[in-house]
């Protein structure tokens, strides 16, 4: 069934502020407001069941901070966001995911970390099991830092959460977040500790199957892979794709169909070839086909990082991402053709789609 | 005490909602800082470190003097001092 009523709102968060793109369900005219937040990094935004908006800021002299909205164009600064306790030797640098489900907002944060709110944000709560895992002392930061940027919630079973944490692994919790355990077997490990030999997984992106919680796929450093039993084993996923490495992955959650966008590995983080194509699994990642009619095939060296890939929930799928350059590209027919929006932002960070929104 | 302005930078106006120029009335500096917290509470994270110290990159400035190189933040203030934050932004 179409689903072509209301609006779709994209939030482009970058470097330097928020960019905010408005449309129609067709998805053929665009308006293009902001910055929102003029200077800041915008690392990620969230809508709520309520309907509120949340979005995460920093600056690298000034920190970190979380905003409210209603309409995506009036924001105030909430006074307590997730912070370590004070006198804490951690610093919590920057929000990178903001996740709501099951009458809880979850922040992943840097450093490593994960807090929650059943205020709708206005109070946080560090999540001990994970935050105080016993393999912590073995963590440690990778090119982007050490951060909890994937979180994943179980639909029929609230008390069960995947988190994704750069560098380290992906950890899952059966009881509510309570207690956390490693989930990373069959995934070709980065670098091993010598004690602790579930982590040293270097997650770059989650997606969850709309029909089917336990399948999982994973957009990690060490290539593409899925999971069919939550998380327990992993094998590879990446017939098709120009390249295992990559940061983002996004799903359409009405056909089950994977978008990635493969860069060369590891050292150099460009499109293969100077091409940029993003790559579309339509059988539950078994193969990928690559998509490129309206994406630059020459010349292009630009990434695309792990919080700047996302989809809408229209049928057909409306697929966005935002690139390293500026750029920011779009497809309102799940991926067969593209066009680029008449911008040239800063480094773009995250990109979040709200459909039927303002 | 004494009636003082604190000048905050563009960033943390727009972030905050804080007017650029805060009239404030204290005894000390970290009277000051105290009273302007209470005043914008919004203001503390970005000001401070989890150990409650100034970020590294946050400059204080009472009057004239950088209060990075003073042992504390005691100073008394005088009716018409300023007391600036700014950011220590280097290279080009």
């Amino acid at each position: 069934m179409k689903k072509q009523a209301g609006k779709v709102t994209v939030l482009v968060g970058t470097l330097k502020g928020a960019f905010v793109f408005r449309s129609a369900a067709q998805r053929s005219n665009w308006t293009i407001d902001g910055p929102l937040f003029k200077g800041w990094r915008v690392t990620a935004a969230e809508r709520l069941p309520d309907g509120t908006f949340l979005a995460a800021t920093a600056s690298d002299v000034y920190g970190p901070a979380l905003h409210r909205s209603r309409d995506l164009r009036e924001w105030s600064q909430i006074e307590h966001g997730p912070t370590w306790p004070h006198g804490s030797s951690r610093k919590l640098n920057q929000i990178w995911r903001l996740a709501a489900g099951h009458g809880r907002v979850l922040a992943g944060v840097d450093e490593a970390g994960l807090f929650f709110s059943e205020d709708g944000g206005d109070s946080w709560v560090p999540v001990e099991g994970l935050n105080e895992h016993e393999t912590r002392s073995a963590w440690f930061p990778g090119a982007g830092g050490l951060c909890a940027h994937a979180i994943l919630f179980d639909p029929a079973h609230p008390h069960r959460i995947w988190c994704g944490i750069s560098a380290v692994g992906v950890f899952r919790s059966d009881d509510g977040g309570a207690t956390w355990h490693p989930k990373n077997r069959g995934v070709r490990v980065i670098i091993a500790d010598q004690v602790q030999k579930e982590i040293g997984h270097c997650v770059h992106g989650l997606a969850q199957d709309p029909l089917d919680a336990n399948t999982i796929y994973r957009q990690d450093h060490a290539g593409m892979y899925v999971t069919r039993n939550g998380g327990d084993t992993w094998e590879s996923a990446e017939n098709g794709l120009s390249s295992g490495f990559g940061f983002p992955i996004a799903i359409d959650r009405s056909s089950g169909r994977l978008y990635a966008v493969p860069l060369e590995a590891d050292e150099f983080r460009i499109p293969p070839g100077g091409a940029l194509r993003v790559f579309r699994s339509g059988d539950r990642g078994a193969s990928w086909e690559p998509l490129t009619s309206g994406l630059p095939q020459s010349h292009a060296y630009m990434g695309v990082l792990r919080g700047a890939l996302e989809t809408d929930s229209l049928d057909p799928c409306g697929v966005y991402f935002g690139t390293t350059s500026g750029t920011v590209h779009f497809s309102a027919d799940g991926g067969d053709s593209w066009r680029t929006m008449p911008c040239v932002l800063p480094r773009v960070l995250s990109v979040s789609v709200f459909a039927g929104s303002t | 005490m004494a009636s003082v302005t604190v000048h905050l930078p563009s960033l943390l106006v727009d972030a905050t909602g804080c007017a650029p120029e805060l009239p404030i009335e204290a005894v000390t500096l970290a009277d000051a800082l105290e009273r302007l917290m209470e005043l914008h509470p919004t203001l503390r994270v970005h000001l401070f470190d989890e150990k409650g110290r100034f970020r590294e990159h946050v400059l204080c400035f009472h009057n004239e003097d950088n209060t990075r190189w003073r042992r504390d933040l005691s100073a008394r203030l005088a009716d018409g001092d300023t007391i600036r934050i700014m950011q220590a932004v280097s290279g080009g």
